[in-house]
């Protein structure tokens, strides 16, 4: 084939063509290999000058529109006395909170160490909440110290505890040296089985909700709503914009019968006693003072109670924790004469000349009972006056426990009053069907005897055997107890229909008791008539006690002393019960100063205020 | 090697260049100069030729002045002038040098009196975020510096550690924003918690406004936050007045006022005792935390061990120790046994009878107001 004509023109064309396109490629190729060192070098210059030598500028901008919530928690109400003076109040607190998203558990000991809390038991506590949605925050401790401030501020940095979340908060403040500790209660944060439980569904972990006494009884009154505040944040934490507020809405304040003046006098009374007292007003039920000693200091509570605390408040075998005014059950002894007595004359079982021969005890079903004392011949006011045991075993025969226990259960004795807080035990007032049920035995007629002197198996609480003599006080009229102050005059909890003659018998008999060289005689105030009754109740049986193989404590007996003033129309009415005081007219005293206070501030309140008078100065 | 040079020419000047680049720009950051490299090497390319032709000019223009004009006098003078430069460079020079000197003199002093063990390290440089106060010095992890660890310096404290290399560590100063640590006053034992402001001064937090402080009162470390040794000076309280929910306290930070070139590490620290007087004289690694620090003796005082009291309760915990009454509560409990003590009288004992509660003289008493005592419906009662 001849060659065309452009291929003459250009004889060696192909091979020219074939060179020129390597040269081509190749200088493309290199094109390429410059571009790409171009961009690495680019890309290395970028990443260095990003991740290397601007790296802290760039975390904070990276961090700063971060948009955070914060809790605004709303301070519970406080809790007023019946004048509207201040016994809980809050004061603002820290809380320092987990912030679980970014928790990391080798922390724990370290925050655990500045927080004084112990290890184990907060990884457990991290560990149960595990389920929960991280973005929940866990409360570590509330009320910080100035110390465990400082080291929650100096270690919630990013470099070395961002979990750390502080907040401020309203905490409790309770009265000193355990003030009313078991009445007011105290405040925790919800524990995991209230949270499933229907009363705490509504919260959250982290709450703080009552725990014990009125804080819990009238928790959801108490109980503000949280607010939050919705912010944006810079990396230090500092606020940079306010997005939307909520305010929290504080609980409300609850006012309660106690009168701070008769409280401060019975706790006064009761230092470095174990028992009770309980003030009552028999006119509507309010509770004037309830005062149960030891006590406990609820300021342990407001903040988390460290363990060590929890412990030797549980462990002790005094019982810190009972609020002996509502859960004590003990024999009421001679203070359950003046029941049995209304319960005799009513009846018609005696009248009130009955009399009685006491040698120091009598004996029934062929047992001997003993008495305090050999009293002679006796009749009812005298008996009731110097406490005859052998009198009222002579009555309690005679009555049977049919009608005993028939009085006792009308008087309240054996069961709950129902008074607004928790835990109120209810006593015991034994009867033949009560056995029977119980433990499947018939009655013995000498366990009558036993009961007629508030023995046997006979045990009542201190707020029940206040309103059971206030009751009768009041003429056969009783009142639920109750620690929150209303407006309206509340309803009668049962009304007696007993005779007025049976019910005076009794409050004479009382009178005398205080007034007319009787047990009760260091209740004895002058101005005032003052009534009562004093107990002295075994805890466990005399021969018993006798034998030594009981501790000193559980051999001595408990000294309960009720009374009341003044005698018509009664205001108050004050038990009070000395665990192993050894006789009852012990325990009159204690009623003495606060019945005493009561009158004081009554007189106080009634003087005229003295009038300011306004003097011109003298002219120069 | 001629041959592979040339067969991998690309390879081998991506890769010097990668390397050039990497040297230069890591110098450039280690330097922490202010001025570009592009700048350094164009004015260190232009500076020999500007030079040569400065001096050409220069070394005209002398001869010409020189030799017909002043000749003698002119050299003299430039002689005295150079030698007065150099004598006063090389004062400044010695007068660095005893600076110096002094300052490693006293932090030796410090190093070898203080009970807690040290470590001295030089300041190499600054951090570069915005606003935070952070210098890297020369101790890292090799040493045995770990996170959370203070610094200090004779005068006064200086920051904690935050971030630890082998050979480096970056510490944050008392002065940035985040940084905080427990302090007490030395006169009043007030304590709080010293905050970093970003500038200059730094403030002491949560003092209560009740709280008693006294401007000029010193404070220091209280050991509270588990970083500082107690004891050590941080600064004198340059204002003190009552704030919206605490008192505001600025302090003048003792330590690092003339500068910051060599510090001290603390190993392991041992707290001190807070001086009575004032002292002006004075200027994913595990975190290091000390021991707590022991309590003040008003704090053992005010919370004795055991049972308060005949109540049989446990002590009250350090913290939640409170001096005064609280509530109207705490009040009348106060005014009954002032009462009871007056009247000789010992509550719940048979004695002389019941006191006169409205006898004594001198006690004021807490009773209602008229208006407080009017009963009130719980459910109508207002927050």
């Amino acid at each position: 084939m001849l060659p065309t004509e452009e291929q003459r023109a250009q004889p060696d064309a192909p091979a020219r063509i074939f060179k020129d396109d390597t040269r081509f490629a190749l200088g493309r190729i290199a094109v390429f290999q410059y571009a790409a060192v171009t961009i690495f070098f680019v890309l290395i210059t970028g990443f260095w000058v990003l991740q290397i030598r601007d790296r802290q500028s760039n975390n904070e901008l990276a961090e700063r529109n971060r948009v955070k919530t914060v809790p605004l928690l709303a301070p519970r109400g406080k809790i007023l006395d019946r004048d509207g003076r201040v016994i809980v109040d809050n004061q603002p607190t820290f809380t320092v909170r987990l912030t679980r998203e970014n928790l990391r558990m080798e922390h724990i000991p370290a925050i655990a160490a500045g927080l004084n809390l112990d290890p184990d038991d907060l990884r457990a506590r991290v560990i149960r909440i595990q389920h929960q949605p991280k973005y929940v925050p866990m409360t570590l401790k509330q009320g910080l110290t100035p110390g465990e401030l400082a080291f929650v501020e100096s270690h919630r940095d990013p470099e070395t505890f961002p979990e750390l979340e502080l907040i401020q908060s309203q905490g409790r403040l309770y009265p000193r040296d355990g003030f009313a500790a078991h009445v007011i209660g105290y405040v925790g944060e919800v524990s995991e089985q209230e949270l499933n439980s229907a009363d705490f569904a509504k919260y959250s972990q982290g709450d703080i909700v009552g725990k014990f006494g009125l804080e819990r009884q009238y928790n959801d009154i108490l109980t503000g709503v949280d607010g939050q505040r919705r912010v944006v944040v810079d990396s230090l934490g500092v606020e940079r914009q306010r997005l939307e507020n909520t305010d929290p809405v504080p609980g409300h304040a609850l006012q309660l019968t106690i009168d701070l003046d008769l409280q401060a006098v019975a706790e006064l009374a009761m230092e470095g006693k174990r028992g009770a007292i309980v003030a009552l007003d028999p006119r509507n039920g309010e509770v004037l003072a309830m005062v149960s000693r030891p006590a406990f200091d609820p300021n342990l509570f407001a903040t988390r109670i460290r363990n060590d605390d929890w412990k030797a408040l549980t462990g002790d075998p005094q019982n810190p924790l009972m609020n002996r005014a509502i859960q004590a059950q003990f024999a009421p002894g001679s203070t359950f004469k003046p029941i049995e007595t209304v319960a005799a004359l009513d009846t018609g079982t005696i009248d009130e000349n009955f009399t009685v021969v006491c040698n120091k005890g009598a004996t029934f079903y062929g047992h001997f009972y003993h008495c305090d004392e050999r009293h002679g011949a006796l009749n009812l006011h005298q008996a009731i006056v110097h406490s005859c045991d052998t009198y009222f075993y002579t009555v309690g025969n005679k009555l049977g426990i049919d009608a005993i226990a028939e009085y006792a259960d009308m008087a309240g004795l054996g069961k709950r009053t129902g008074i607004d807080l928790p835990g109120e035990a209810s006593g015991l007032m034994p009867s033949p069907k009560w056995k029977l049920q119980t433990q499947h035995e018939k009655w013995y007629a000498g366990e009558t005897i036993s009961v007629a002197i508030g023995q046997g198996a006979v045990q009542v609480t201190p707020i029940q055997l206040a309103t059971a003599i206030g009751g009768i006080a009041e003429g056969g009229v009783w009142y639920k107890p109750h620690l929150v102050r209303t407006d309206t005059q509340p309803e009668p909890l049962r009304r007696a229909t007993w005779g007025a003659s049976a019910i005076a018998a009794s409050v004479n008999g009382m009178c005398g008791v205080v007034n007319e060289g009787g047990t009760g005689s260091s209740a004895r105030i002058n101005g005032i008539e003052v009534c009562g009754k004093t107990g002295t109740a075994q805890k466990v049986s005399l021969d018993l006690a006798k034998s030594g193989k009981v501790g000193r404590d559980l051999a001595k007996e408990n000294g309960w002393f009720v009374g009341f003033a003044p005698k018509d129309n009664p205001e108050i009415v004050v038990v009070a019960l000395w665990e192993a005081s050894g006789h009852g007219y012990a325990s009159a005293p204690i009623v003495r100063d606060v019945i005493k206070a009561y009158f004081d501030k009554k007189a106080r309140l009634a003087m005229p205020k003295p009038q300011q008078i306004a003097l011109f100065l003298r002219p120069q | 090697m001629e041959f592979l040079l040339n067969r991998y020419r690309n390879l081998t000047v991506l890769l010097l260049a990668v390397v050039a680049q990497l040297v230069l720009l890591a110098y450039q950051v280690k330097s922490n100069g202010e001025v570009r490299l592009i700048r350094v090497w164009a004015v260190t390319a232009v500076t020999p030729l500007a030079r040569v032709i400065e001096t050409a000019r220069s070394a005209t223009s002398h001869f010409f002045s020189d030799y017909f004009v002043l000749l003698d006098v002119r050299e003299e003078n430039q002689r005295m002038q150079n030698e007065l430069d150099r004598i006063e460079m090389e004062n400044q020079y010695l007068r660095t040098q005893l600076d110096t000197a002094e300052r490693a003199k006293a932090l030796q002093i410090f190093q070898a009196s203080s009970p807690s063990k040290t470590l001295a390290a030089h300041v190499i440089g600054n951090g570069t975020g915005s606003g935070a106060k952070v210098v890297i010095v020369d101790r890292g992890s090799v040493s045995g510096v770990q996170k959370g660890m203070a610094v200090i310096e004779p005068y006064g404290i200086v920051g904690k550690v935050v971030d630890v290399y082998p050979t480096a560590a970056f510490v944050l100063l008392i002065t940035d924003p985040t940084f905080a640590a427990g302090v007490i006053s030395n006169k009043n034992r007030v304590r709080g918690t010293l905050k970093g402001q970003g500038h200059s001064t730094v403030i002491v937090d949560y003092v209560e406004n009740e709280q008693k402080l006294d401007p000029g009162e010193w404070f220091y470390t209280s050991g509270d936050d588990r970083i500082f040794p107690k004891g050590l000076p941080v600064g004198e309280a340059a204002v003190v007045r009552p704030g919206k929910t605490h008192k505001e306290i600025f302090v003048t930070p003792s330590g690092f006022q003339n500068g910051l070139e060599e510090v001290l590490i603390v190993m392991d620290g041992v707290h001190g005792n807070i001086p009575e007087a004032p002292a002006n004289d004075q200027r994913d690694q595990p975190v290091h935390l000390l021991a707590p620090p022991p309590a003040e003796p008003s704090e053992i005082s005010a919370a004795p061990a055991g049972a308060s009291g005949a109540t049989g309760m446990p002590a009250m915990p350090t913290g939640a120790t409170r001096t005064g009454p609280a509530s109207d509560a705490d009040r009348i409990v106060e005014e009954y046994r002032r009462i009871g003590e007056a009247e000789k009288h010992v509550y719940g004992e048979r004695g002389t009878g019941a006191p006169d509660y409205n006898a004594p003289a001198g006690i004021t008493r807490t009773d209602p107001k008229p208006a407080d005592a009017k009963p009130k419906d719980p459910a109508k009662q207002n927050p």
